[in-house]
């Protein structure tokens, strides 16, 4: 059996019209800005729909400060440096924790009011881990998928499809203790999948994979979304890694919205190509500039913004016309603050370092 | 085949996809079905029931252990017709019964409460249709289950035992009427040392030393009651929680049993009318303390769990 890679098909997605699902994407609210929010967004496209959501611990400790935001059907990626408010946020549309003031819709239903409602329609896979190692993978998810509310069958039939959904096979039946990382990430995506959810929260789904791993779970999650008709919330504290497979994105900060739009908007402006050569980068840097890119030097490589596949061209035939080494060419995964900075900033891109 | 393999197919990928995702239009159950879920799989746990053969030793050894007195008094009758019988329904063998007991509640409790918490499986929980509280609710329901079939399964073996030796119907009739009494104090204690146990379980994930914290407790207080018990209480005592003969003990003595949970419930037994020699003297007057206290226990244990398991879901 083959895992499906729709990664072409992720990675120009944002153009793509779906195909005749029962999906209502493109409607995302059109340039929600941080600040007072028009009361009016939560149109019917709304999966969720915050409204003024403050949560203070204490006096001193504001998790969601004031945060107005909708999440339109489809997947949303909820982006924010570690503390920005993430996990609060996503508690709260669970009705697991109290707002301070302010209210949250999810999929029609209040979070005060209605939590238990709001579970049975969502699925959650939280950050931490979860999974107790002395049980096998079929048990644990049949029986979370009864604590969901379905019958003994029903449960035993959904945790067998929902593991064979997220691609574990024979190794359903060992013990979870004996899994790596990938496999428990996919357990616990198994779990939230079980009661057939319309929504699905995922805390952090790629924290603790390699690149390859974090590349299978992003393809993953992106086939849930767009084949299973499931609304989806990844949230993250890395933008470049998520926006592969977002239609929008939410960016929240100090527990304020940062901005919220449709992907396209973003990737726009915001993608850079990182180009690595053993020798000669200068002698490149001059060629780029030259062939009309506005090429800057970060770190041991050359930054380009991207501007369409003719970018790619554009450093492939350089490269190959000066006979360089080329060592890396790829698309950098930026921090989210650097959305933010002005593109001409120099910076120590480290996290373009993560993959190597 | 769905929709969307029809347009993949179309679309040419040659790539063979396991899609075939089929929603769930069955039925959801309620709340209520989602704790009774709940609590069977903790019953189950509490005997090691799905789980490897190892986690199923202790339980069920002591389950045997327990019975052991029944059985042995029913052969006795058997052999040996007319002779009265030498377990009572109420006290049981109180000295069995309270070690049986002590082991069974350090070993188990852990497993229902304290793996949870070290797999930090409660986030999964809590974001299902269920309420903050219903959790330690189903494991308090399973646990105190699981303590009533050890406690009370060996008193209907022992009347069973007891009545095919019987030599008439009034007889048989005696031995119910006393049948019910003990099956209440099985009660009594199944309730309370659920309730102990989890709450001193749920502290820490760590099983063994939610074991170590049970024993030691449950021990060292029982421990602590005797002694008193035996200081105030002049004459002739053996080792331990030897009965005693005394009318009216020193107040120092009935006092003595408030310490333990054991000693409790048997004051409480007592005070009810319970007639048959156990590790408390007759606490008398002051029986209705013996009462007090084992709400005062059971309250707190409650309290505590709830207050335990409201912090933790909202972690």
């Amino acid at each position: 059996m083959l895992e499906s890679p729709p990664r072409a098909a992720a990675a120009n997605r944002p153009g793509l019209p779906e195909e005749g699902e029962a999906r209502t994407t493109v409607t995302a609210p059109p340039q929600l800005r941080a600040g007072p929010g028009p009361g009016g967004a939560g149109t019917a496209a709304a999966v969720i729909q915050t409204d003024a959501l403050t949560k203070r611990y204490t006096r001193a400790v504001t998790a969601l400060d004031g945060l107005t935001v909708a999440f339109a059907a489809g997947i949303t990626g909820l982006v924010g440096a570690n503390g920005a408010g993430k996990s609060t946020l996503i508690k709260i549309l669970l009705g697991l924790l109290p707002p301070t003031s302010g209210r949250a819709v999810v999929l029609g239903h209040d979070v005060a009011a209605s939590g238990e409602r709001i579970r049975t329609l969502t699925g959650y896979m939280p950050e931490h881990d979860c999974l107790p190692p002395d049980v096998t993978g079929t048990e644990f998810v049949t029986h979370l998928g009864r604590m969901s509310g379905l019958p003994a069958t029903a449960a035993k039939e959904r945790a067998a499809d929902s593991l064979r959904h997220v691609g574990l096979y024979e190794e359903r039946y060992r013990q979870i203790g004996t899994y790596s990382t990938g496999m428990k990430q996919r357990v616990k995506l198994a779990q939230a999948l079980v009661g057939d959810p319309r929504l699905l929260l995922l805390d952090e789904p790629t924290i603790g994979l390699d690149p390859a791993g974090r590349r299978s779970m992003l393809d993953l999650i992106n086939r849930i979304g767009a084949e299973f008709g499931i609304s989806i919330v990844v949230s993250s504290h890395l933008l470049g890694e998520i926006e592969q497979i977002c239609d929008q994105l939410v960016v929240i900060d100090g527990g304020r919205l940062l901005r919220s739009d449709t992907i396209t908007s973003f990737t726009r402006v915001s993608q850079v190509l990182v180009i690595e050569v053993d020798e000669g980068g200068a002698a490149l840097q001059a060629e780029l500039a030259a062939r009309g890119l506005e090429p800057r030097r970060a770190g041991r490589g050359l930054l380009v913004r991207i501007d369409g596949d003719a970018t790619y061209d554009v450093v492939r035939d350089a490269v190959a016309d000066l006979g360089l080494p080329l060592n890396r060419l790829e698309q950098q995964r930026r921090r989210v603050e650097e959305l933010f900075r002005d593109n001409g900033d120099e910076q120590d891109h480290e996290e373009a370092r993560d993959d190597g | 085949m769905t929709a969307s393999d029809g347009a993949l197919a179309q679309a040419g990928t040659g790539v063979i996809h396991d899609l075939g995702y089929r929603h769930y239009d069955g039925p959801r159950l309620g709340r209520g079905a989602i704790i009774r879920a709940l609590y069977w799989h903790s019953l189950r746990s509490a005997f090691g029931i799905g789980r490897g053969a190892k986690a199923k030793i202790v339980p069920f050894l002591l389950f045997a252990l327990m019975c052991l007195p029944a059985v042995v008094n029913a052969v006795a009758l058997a052999q040996n017709h007319g002779q009265p019988m030498i377990v009572f329904y109420d006290t049981y063998t109180y000295r069995l019964r309270i070690l049986v007991m002590l082991i069974f509640v350090a070993s188990q409790a852990p497993e229902l409460v304290s793996r949870d918490l070290r797999s930090h499986v409660l986030p999964l929980y809590m974001s299902r249709p269920m309420r903050r509280l219903d959790y330690p609710l189903a494991k308090l329901a399973a646990f105190t289950a699981a303590l009533l079939l050890v406690l009370e399964i060996p008193l209907i073996i022992l009347y069973v035992g007891t009545i095919v030796s019987a030599s008439g119907g009034s007889e048989v009739w005696a031995q119910t009427k006393a049948l019910i009494p003990g099956m209440g104090v099985a009660v009594l204690w199944a309730v309370l040392l659920a309730a102990i146990g989890l709450v001193l379980a749920s502290l820490t994930g760590r099983r063994a030393y939610a074991t170590g914290v049970i024993a030691i407790c449950l021990f060292l207080s029982l421990t602590l009651s005797s002694i008193l018990i035996h200081v105030a209480e002049p004459g002739p005592v053996g080792p331990n929680l030897v009965p005693l003969s005394h009318a009216v003990a020193p107040l120092g003595a009935r006092l003595g049993g408030l310490i333990s949970p054991f000693t409790v419930l048997d004051g409480v037994r007592q005070w009810l009318g319970g007639t048959h020699p156990g590790p408390v003297p007759p606490p008398g007057n002051i029986g209705v303390l013996y009462g007090v206290m084992f709400l005062v226990l059971l309250g707190a244990c409650l309290a505590g769990l709830a207050a335990r398991y409201r912090k933790v879901g909202a972690a």
